[in-house]
């Protein structure tokens, strides 16, 4: 796996870490835990990971990879991916003022059903989108990317 | 890491057949699924010792087999192979074709069974037969021209021999009533049964697995060359079965036969778990369960099997076998995948249409699932006991269970038909997706 492959499938392992975690941690709840710091820094992470993910990865899928893959006759997968980005990033930008009120504690407790929503939404685009780049755009770029382009590109997005 | 998912996604929305294309299959499956229970509820005082004959648990038995599992396959593989083989979509009329002939005919097959209408029985197999090679011809052609996943090939290439064997010992069985003796009923009942459950139906399932299961759980492609010795050892089972059948040999040809089949069945096993345990995605919800509970009923099937071979106790055996193996491991094994698969198709046929697309747990209604679920397993331990005890009301009663799973199962299936044409799409639930 080349270094842009193992960078990607690195981000995905993480989010999907932070989205099974909180996946977990909302399954039973029917309101907002009060003082737990525990979910305070979930949803911290949560934040983290919507601006890092519907920013530099997205950005430097479509920018750098993309384009690579429609070159290459894989058209297909790069209009299903961006059509997934779109959506997850639709999706993003509706949760992240809540995320943002829930990591400082100051979630109104109408707006919890709304984040749990939306948290709920992301988890289940965000898996079946890293599962869709997983099975087909990181062996892709094996073939894509020569060694050289390969190290040029992870260090431009590695100092992003 | 080989991730060979990349094959199956990569073009994936320019493979898509139009969604009515593998829906109705999907649809008649679901109707033929209540059929079948209804058709057990009908028979079932003759359930719990039922020798064979014409009678409403033989039709019951083909509603399943050819109702559903098989009609089951035909829409997956016809959705699937195109995309995993890296193949277009040669036609659409084809498989539409093969629905409109085979559906009729597989409700002719019941009825003339429940019925006892040899005439019937001997037209929907006509019919059936032709619409299956019809459907074997398109599966050549496409694995013909296969590139990639070459386990999934030879489960494919296998698969269609065993339907070879099927198709012509169910001709004879039929043909025998209606009084055309082509082969001796004891032979054509062995090759049929083996052939049909482990053969064409297990061949199927088994090679569908080695796409749908690391797609699913997120992992790495299983060893290809397990994956094919897996497949070999199958055949080589049904070989010897087949030569049992014939009566050359058969107690110990029928013992060599199964153990070579639990070979199989061990080495897949192995796969399959290795796929689960190590898949980015562990938590996959009720239809996994299924998947894993066919899976033990693939195990206990051999077990039962032997059973049989040995002539232990050989009327509760034999039918017990039919009920682990038809549906313990096939059916379970199916409705769980299908589970899956339908609002997965259903979201990315949506997503086609420029708006922002609908999650699959937002197609799907848990509640009916969850009842399916609880009522597909009572009503399975309701009819092991019936047949233990001997008891008709027991079996009665299991089949009424069933019945009710399977219009929760209808009920599913109708919300993520009016859920995928809902306009806007409805709001994503809160709840986990479970499905």
């Amino acid at each position: 796996m080349g270094q842009v492959s193992q960078t990607l499938d690195t981000e995905h392992r993480a989010a999907l870490d932070v989205l099974g975690r909180l996946e977990q941690a909302l399954a039973r709840r029917n309101r907002a835990p009060e003082g737990d710091t525990q979910f305070t820094a979930l949803a911290s992470a949560l934040v983290r990971l919507i601006e890092h993910d519907t920013g530099a990865h997205f950005d430097f899928e479509e920018r750098e990879l993309f384009p690579r893959l429609v070159d290459a006759g894989e058209a297909d997968i790069a209009a299903l991916l961006s059509e997934e980005h779109d959506a997850i990033r639709e999706a993003a930008a509706e949760l992240l003022p809540l995320a943002r009120a829930m990591a400082t504690g100051t979630l109104a407790d109408g707006d919890f059903d709304a984040f749990k929503r939306g948290v709920m939404e992301i988890v289940e685009r965000q898996v079946s989108h890293i599962q869709k780049e997983t099975m087909a755009l990181l062996p892709m770029l094996d073939d894509l990317l020569d060694d050289d382009t390969d190290r040029e590109l992870s260090m431009a997005y590695a100092s992003a | 890491m080989k991730r060979g998912g990349g094959a199956f996604l990569a073009g994936a929305t320019s493979r898509l057949l139009p969604m009515s294309i593998p829906f109705r299959f999907f649809g008649a499956a679901i109707v033929f699924h209540l059929l079948a229970w209804l058709a057990l509820l009908a028979g079932s005082s003759r359930l719990p010792r039922f020798a064979g004959g014409l009678d409403w648990p033989l039709a019951a038995l083909h509603l399943v087999t050819l109702g559903v599992l098989v009609m089951t396959a035909l829409g997956a593989s016809l959705q699937l192979l195109p995309v995993a083989t890296r193949q277009p979509v040669r036609s659409t009329r084809w498989p539409a074709a093969i629905w409109a002939v085979y559906t009729p005919g597989v409700a002719a097959v019941a009825l003339g069974m429940g019925l006892g209408r040899p005439r019937w029985l001997g037209a929907g197999a006509v019919a059936v037969t032709l619409a299956l090679l019809a459907w074997a011809a398109l599966m050549a052609a496409n694995l013909r021209g296969a590139r990639g996943m070459p386990a999934v090939v030879m489960h494919g290439w296998a698969a269609l021999g065993a339907l070879a064997v099927m198709l012509v010992s169910a001709l004879a069985l039929a043909a025998l009533y209606l009084g055309l003796p082509l082969l001796d009923r004891s032979t054509a009942l062995a090759l049929h049964i083996a052939f049909a459950a482990y053969g064409f139906m297990g061949l199927l399932a088994m090679g569908l697995s080695y796409i749908l299961v690391p797609m699913f759980a997120l992992s790495a492609t299983p060893d290809e060359r397990q994956a094919i010795a897996s497949c070999a050892l199958t055949v080589a089972a049904l070989g010897l079965a087949a030569l049992a059948a014939f009566g050359i040999a058969a107690l110990p040809l029928r013992l060599a036969a199964l153990a070579l089949g639990a070979s199989a069945v061990a080495l897949h096993l192995h796969l399959m778990l290795a796929a689960l345990r190590t898949g980015l995605r562990r938590a996959l919800g009720r239809s996994f369960t299924l998947v894993r509970i066919g899976w033990t009923g693939l195990a206990a099937s051999l077990l039962l099997a032997l059973g049989v071979a040995l002539d232990i106790d050989a009327a509760s055996t034999s039918t017990l076998w039919v009920l682990v193996c038809i549906g313990g491991w096939l059916l379970s094994f199916l409705l769980g995948m299908l589970q899956r698969i339908l609002p997965f198709l259903a979201s990315m046929h949506v997503s086609r249409s420029g708006r922002r697309p609908p999650t699959p747990s937002a197609l799907s209604a848990q509640r009916p699932l969850a009842l399916h679920f609880a009522a597909h397993l009572a009503a399975l331990a309701g009819l092991a006991l019936a047949i233990v005890a001997d008891s008709p009301a027991l079996a009665a009663l299991a089949a009424a269970v069933g019945t009710l799973g399977a219009v929760a199962l209808a009920a599913f299936f109708l919300a993520l038909w009016r859920r995928m044409h809902a306009r806007p799409p409805k709001a994503p639930s809160a709840k986990p997706p479970v499905a």
